[in-house]
């Protein structure tokens, strides 16, 4: 199936959706390349189901055109498009087997013989054994390979996922990530998946879009959003990130110097995405990984030129791997620290006088006119 | 005490049988009765075993006309019912339109409405229209008070239904027909078939409505009333047994399809 040309590139130019006065989707654009596995992340009801299925076809845009590599698919219905739709919830049909479910797109589109590749695809999916079972007889996990299988068969130019994994546990859902992308190296087909999980986005795709309110916030590769998110809902979203407000107070060479309650933070200027002057005000973040902690004793042995900040433990939880910090500070009350449990200092427990220090590399600088807190409130809806 | 703890261990059995054999008695009745060989021409009580009545089911004059004419018009009434019921219901659960409310509520009044009210409201409404009664205006009442059963067994159906099973087949290059066809027709239809049973035994066995609207066309229930007045044919009871079987066959054969299916699947 892997093939070299575009026709699996997927292209919307300024496609948007209103519902009356509601708008779910800004109007956007974006291009998924060929053979790639793009996601599309951001909490419910932020556009990204709405998006997905105007590529479907089940939703027709207010505005705009959907390309499928140089065709022109804004106005074709669903069964003309050579695009497949894992559902969330599955959407089994009841009253066929197993069998007949992932034959359906087959004998709709005329083909006769199905049983070799039928079989062939439940192989794929190691459902061989349940060919002949009604959905309600298998498990949830089976459920979403058959659900995989039925849509892949059909061998469509992009295979969308709708938050497929969201009704599977935890320790099977991790496994169906692995499995999926799997199957994605192996056909080479261009994935479009839908999620709210941040961790299954980063897991899964080369490209995420970020997705906030009907608009794409930030799109890149997970590594490159999550060390140099560009809007404070992308540096909340993904994972946690500490947000500290400051004022540039003067620049040096590549650096901007900025102060922030009493003492004075490095920012590399390439890693601020604000417009920076001197006098403006900036939002210094970091992630609480890139923080080491450090008695109040020993701040004498921290080395020169890290970003450091003074504060008190407010709470300490030990989650094996790592611990987790609490750290109330001048600054900003409450700053998240994660901590390697490799070498544990214990008087680093609540109410200890510590030392925050980085390297100012991990440093990045957002427009402080924005929502200090955006996107920090879904995700512990989420996690309700 | 072991007599109380085995009472108490089959109390939900007992109870079972009871309620069972309460709702079975007047049909082993029936059944015994059409064995009967009264004396005079009532058949009421028993004199003697015999296979007369079984042997020429249609002895009486005018019964199995009467039978005949009461199953087209159960086949038929049920026909109509569940064609118009099953679009009635899709169109209220499917689609927003004027008036979706009044007749979402006006389509349960005739299962509300008492049956002779309806019954003489039809024969003034037939009366006026200068109709002539019979077959024809039979069929027409029937249908009517047929079709709230329908549309609320197919409605209930229709609306557990995931909306995306559909747009699933649309997905997978179902065209409009196909997906109807496919998909959403055998997903609804256990509860067609339901309206479908219902409305079938609902127009066999109604008398009141009938009786005002057929004018000079006798149908079962009505030949069985009139009988009664004169006399009970035995007949009356072999036709009675012989319908509980069918229905008894039919309970049968579903739970036999039932269980194979489930073994295969086990």
């Amino acid at each position: 199936m892997t093939t070299t040309d575009n026709s699996g590139d997927v292209r919307l130019s300024g496609i948007g959706k209103t519902y009356g006065s509601f708008t779910a989707v800004h109007p956007l654009d974006l291009t998924v390349p060929q053979g790639s596995f793009f996601a599309l992340l951001g909490a419910s009801g932020c556009g990204k189901t709405t998006t997905l299925r105007m590529i479907a076809g089940l939703e027709e845009p207010t505005q705009g055109t959907v390309h499928l590599g140089d065709q022109d698919v804004t106005h074709l219905p669903p069964y003309k498009r050579p695009v497949n739709t894992v559902f969330q919830s599955y959407a089994l049909f009841p009253h066929l087997d197993i069998f007949e479910n992932v034959a359906f797109g087959l004998r709709r589109r005329g083909i006769k013989s199905v049983k070799k590749q039928v079989e062939e695809m439940l192989e794929l999916v190691q459902l061989g054994e349940q060919a002949r079972k009604k959905p309600h007889q298998l498990s949830g996990g089976q459920q979403q390979r058959v659900a995989v299988a039925r849509a892949l068969i059909n061998h469509p130019k992009v295979l969308l996922l709708d938050e497929p994994l969201g009704a599977l546990d935890l320790k099977l859902r991790r496994q169906m990530q692995l499995e999926l992308k799997r199957i994605q190296t192996e056909v080479g087909i261009t994935f479009v998946h839908v999620t709210h999980d941040q961790e299954e986005a980063m897991t899964m795709a080369d490209t995420v879009a970020v997705m906030n309110a009907g608009r794409v916030e930030q799109l890149g590769s997970p590594a490159d959003l999550y060390e140099n998110p560009g809007t404070t809902f992308v540096a909340n979203f993904l994972g946690t990130s500490n947000l500290i407000e400051a004022e540039v107070d003067s620049t040096s060479g590549d650096d901007l110097v900025l102060k922030a309650g009493g003492g004075k933070l490095v920012l590399p200027r390439a890693r601020c995405s604000a417009p920076a002057t001197a006098g403006g005000k900036v939002l210094v973040g970091v992630r609480p990984e890139k923080i080491s902690l450090t008695h109040a004793d020993d701040a004498g042995e921290i080395p020169e030129g890290r970003n450091r900040l003074t504060g008190k433990i407010a709470d300490a939880s030990f989650i094996g791997v790592s611990t987790q910090y609490v750290v109330e500070s001048p600054v900003c009350d409450e700053l998240a620290v994660y901590v390697q449990n490799v070498e544990r200092d214990g008087r680093l427990v609540p109410g200890a006088d510590v030392v925050l220090h980085w390297s100012p590399a991990h440093t990045f600088g957002l427009d402080a006119a924005q929502d200090i807190d955006a996107g920090v409130e879904t995700l512990e809806e989420e996690a309700a | 005490m072991p007599f109380v703890t085995w009472l108490k261990r089959h109390l939900v059995v007992i109870a079972g049988l009871l309620t069972l054999s309460y709702l079975l008695l007047p049909n082993v009745i029936v059944t015994v009765f059409s064995f009967n060989r009264p004396k005079g021409r009532f058949n009421y009580e028993w004199q003697q075993f015999s296979l007369d009545a079984w042997r020429q089911p249609c002895g009486v004059a005018d019964m199995c006309g009467s039978l005949s004419i009461s199953l087209q018009i159960a086949v038929w009434a049920t026909v109509g019912a569940t064609l118009l019921g099953t679009m009635i219901a899709f169109a209220l659960v499917r689609y927003r339109f004027r008036a979706r409310g009044a007749v979402n509520s006006l389509i349960f009044l005739p299962m509300a409405m008492p049956e002779v009210v309806m019954a003489a409201s039809l024969l003034t409404l037939f009366l006026n229209m200068g109709a002539q009664l019979g077959f024809w205006t039979i069929l027409i009442a029937h249908i009517m008070f047929c079709l709230s059963f329908v549309v609320t067994a197919v409605k209930a159906r229709v609306m557990s239904m995931d909306p995306r099973l559909e747009e699933a087949a649309r997905d997978l290059y179902a065209g409009p027909a196909q997906t109807f066809l496919r998909v959403t027709l055998p997903i609804a239809a256990p509860g067609i078939a339901a309206g479908a049973l219902l409305s079938f035994a609902l127009s066999f066995d109604d008398f009141i409505i009938t009786n005002f609207n057929a004018g000079s066309t006798v149908t079962f229930p009505m030949f069985v009333w009139g009988s009664a007045q004169r006399g009970t044919p035995v007949q009356i009871n072999v036709i009675g047994t012989a319908m509980f079987l069918v229905a008894v066959l039919f309970v049968l054969a579903s739970m036999l399809i039932g269980n194979r299916r489930n073994r295969q699947k086990a």
